[in-house]
């Protein structure tokens, strides 16, 4: 009895996986739950141990190879079992429940699965229209179960499976999506027609980076580009080749909003237990503000730019080797408190690498605040498909003129990045002379 | 409007084209005062004289040699083979001198001839009597086939052939000659290369030729009552090949049966087939094409194998049938 040794599915945004070692050579006996191999992932380094007892018969990768998680990288067997000689190119973990730990690949010869008449050549059995229509609908032709003799899909059966699932995605977005927890509906496609397409699912599934200002002290360590590093270079190239960025600044004097959060703080600190930072203050007023500016407070969808109902705020927060940035849902609707709350437990959640899928939906606006460092001012990146970004600096005593008068004031400097396919300089300037006014005179924000 | 046979509708083409011009004329084996193996020409000789319809000796090979050569001079002659069969003796001058001289003289020659034959089993003419050997002049570049299967399409296709300058071969079918159809008293001439949809349908494309698109049109009517709708396409012109026409039918229904009565293997279904898949109706075809065809046997002289040796209406029914499995 051959039994499959997978490369294993250890995080949600795992792909791919790197094997660091084999402890066992082809031959050796291997006891289920034995160190197999070691594997280093997106993020960690783990020992994969053996789901059989037997010999391991095969190793079709060598240390070193990068492999799509999955995907048969051994057999562990009796010494009369003969192996392939080339390992079986379909992922045997189609079958897989949560997609966290492989399985056993179904028995496949036979057609035990009326979809998967399949693995010899890792393709479905689907008449040319099927797979025309399954292109044009994003319908993984793997997950269609075929009416036709042997299981074969016919064109019907696409179709039918599309109207069930509803949402038109790329294949490689369903999958991805199935891989990580991520509902499509959830997700506002900016693809054709408002399909759903990979990057859509990686910006809702995970950590997306924003103005990233972070230069990386640049030592002789070669770092491999992977995982989030991987995820935050593609989503930042992607943004800064695609978008023609315009950023503007203001200086803000933040007297009023500094008096107004020592008053508020003990009472905040009371009821939430933790501290109002300046933060939350501002993801107020740019709540506040997006909500009367409507066309920054939007997604681009590729061809047209869709408002939303909802003001979701991002918050870029830095974690080990990246950032992140969850989403405070509905920040129009929620009073310092209730920012507070959502804002430290994000941030909380991120940091412990506890976010989930849900913690990363429809952002519509981001923040980056950069005012805990000496950082004056800074051109952020839009978090795609957003269509504007707040870099916040710090917030400094500087002389300014008041009534005619020099002062000594306590400033901070915003910078808005817009994209200017879709935004003009007026209404972003317009925007952000609100956010300033409001934040110079924060009992706007009662209005 | 007046009805006719196939026969009378191929005789009436040949005898308007020689009344309307003095360099058309018939030659072949015994079509003069006997008509032809058949009777097409029956009649005619009274009409034209022995000049202009003339018998030859057996000799295929030097009916079609002085076919070419009468056409080269600038005649345009109609010959007729008694049995498309012994086309493999006219073949050296169709293939060598017919179908090339025009290339090989730059434009400067041109045959305009039309050779007509009888193909087909379903006569009890056993096995040297009965084939359909089409394909095989298909092949040719210079040739233009021709499978007429109704009166009216034999009677404008075959004053088109004669009209045209290139050669072109005019394949008629033994049980069809007596099939009657609505036929225009005055002449008229079918483009050369393009099909007829005989009949319309939704779910299914059935490319069927000469005598199989009456199985196929009754195929599709006992289909009807299972809820199928064939649209049954006869391409009519073999070469050049109405791809478009084809194409379309399949993209609309998705699914597609080839049927011919010739030899399945090397038949010129293969090649409408591959053309289907190689446009893109690929993209909408919904199921694995049926292409019937003849056994690859010599045609019996038993009545009932010699039925059992091509399709059958039943078989394309089977056929069409697969292809909603």
């Amino acid at each position: 009895m051959l039994n499959e040794v997978f490369m294993p599915k250890l995080g949600m945004t795992m792909e791919t996986g790197t094997i660091i070692q084999w402890f066992k050579n082809e031959g050796d006996p291997v006891k289920q739950g034995e160190v197999l191999l070691e594997v280093m992932t997106d993020k960690i380094n783990i020992e994969v141990e053996a789901y059989h007892t037997g010999i391991l018969l095969k190793k079709y990768y060598a240390e070193d190879s990068v492999v799509p998680v999955n995907l048969v990288i051994g057999y562990i067997g009796e010494a009369s079992d003969q192996a392939p000689d080339a390992p079986p190119l379909v992922k045997g973990g189609e079958e897989t429940e949560e997609g966290d730990k492989p399985t056993a690949a179904a028995e496949v010869p036979g057609g035990a699965r009326q979809n998967a008449a399949v693995p010899e050549y890792g393709k479905p059995r689907a008449t040319p229209a099927a797979r025309k229509s399954a292109r044009e609908r994003g319908v993984e032709l793997r997950s269609v179960p075929g009416s036709g003799e042997n299981g074969r899909i016919h064109k019907a059966d696409v179709e039918n499976f599309a109207s069930e699932s509803g949402i038109r995605a790329t294949p490689l977005a369903r999958r991805v999506a199935e891989d990580r927890g991520v509902d499509l509906v959830s997700i506002a496609g900016s693809g054709e027609r408002g399909k759903v397409l990979h990057a859509d699912v990686e910006q809702a599934a995970v950590p997306a980076a924003t103005a990233g200002a972070e230069t990386a002290a640049a030592a002789d360590r070669m770092i491999k580009l992977q995982g989030m590093r991987k995820i935050i270079a593609t989503r930042m190239s992607q943004s800064a080749f695609t978008a023609p960025h315009v950023t503007i600044t203001a200086t803000v004097d933040m007297t009023n909003v500094q008096s107004l959060r020592a008053e508020l703080l003990p009472e905040i600190e009371k009821q939430t237990g933790n501290r109002l930072s300046h933060t939350e203050i501002i993801v107020k007023a740019a709540a506040v503000c997006l909500g009367r500016h409507p066309s920054l407070n939007a997604r681009w969808s590729g061809e047209a730019v869709v408002l939303q109902p909802d003001v979701n705020i991002g918050l870029a927060v830095a974690v080990k080797d990246g950032l992140l940035v969850p989403v405070i849902q509905r920040a129009q609707t929620l009073g310092l408190a209730d920012l507070v709350r959502a804002s430290k437990e994000l941030a909380a959640k991120a940091r412990d690498n506890r976010l989930k899928p849900e913690d990363f939906f429809g952002g519509t606006f981001t923040i980056s605040n950069l005012g805990k460092y000496a950082v004056d001012s800074f051109n952020p990146i839009i978090n795609q498909p957003e269509v504007a970004i707040l870099g916040v600096g710090q917030i400094q005593d500087r002389p300014v003129v008041k009534d005619g008068q020099l002062a000594v004031a306590p400033v901070m400097t915003l910078n808005l990045s817009f994209d200017h396919r879709v935004i003009d300089g007026a209404p972003a300037a317009a925007f952000l002379t609100e956010l300033k006014n409001v934040l110079e005179k924060p009992f706007q924000l009662l209005i | 409007m007046r009805e006719i046979t196939y026969l009378e509708a191929v005789r009436e083409a040949m005898s308007q084209m020689m009344r309307e011009n003095d360099d058309v004329f018939i030659m072949g084996e015994d079509i003069g005062v006997y008509g032809g193996a058949f009777g097409v020409t029956r009649g005619m000789i009274e009409e034209f004289g022995a000049e202009r319809v003339r018998n030859t000796p057996i000799s295929e090979s030097g009916i079609s040699g002085a076919a070419v050569g009468a056409a080269l001079t600038g005649m345009r002659p109609i010959l007729e083979l008694q049995f498309s069969d012994f086309i493999t003796i006219a073949t050296d001058q169709i293939v060598n001198q017919a179908a090339k001289i025009r290339y090989m003289y730059g434009g400067k020659a041109k045959v305009p001839m039309v050779l007509r034959t009888p193909a087909g089993s379903g006569t009890g003419a056993a096995a040297q009597h009965s084939q359909s050997l089409e394909a095989w002049m298909t092949h040719i570049p210079g040739l233009k086939v021709i499978q007429p299967s109704t009166a009216y399409d034999a009677k404008g296709l075959l004053r088109a052939a004669i009209e045209d300058d290139n050669p072109v071969i005019f394949y008629e079918h033994k049980l069809l000659y007596r099939t009657k159809a609505d036929v225009p008293e005055q002449p008229y001439s079918l483009p050369i290369g393009k099909a007829d949809i005989k009949r319309q349908g939704k779910d299914v494309t059935v490319v069927a030729t000469s005598i199989m698109v009456h199985k196929a049109l009754e195929a599709a009517g006992q289909l009807k009552q299972d809820g199928i709708e064939a649209e049954v396409v006869d391409p009519r012109t073999l070469v050049p090949l109405d791809i478009e026409t084809i194409a379309e039918s399949v993209k609309k229904t998705g699914r597609l049966v080839v049927v011919h009565e010739a030899v399945k293997r090397g038949g010129y279904g293969a090649e409408i087939v591959s053309q289907v898949i190689e446009s893109e109706a690929f993209d909408y075809l919904d199921a694995p094409i049926q292409r019937l065809g003849g056994l690859a046997v010599p045609i019996p002289y038993n009545p009932i194998l010699e039925k059992s040796a091509v399709p059958q209406v039943e078989d394309i029914v089977r056929a069409v049938k697969a292809t909603f499995k």
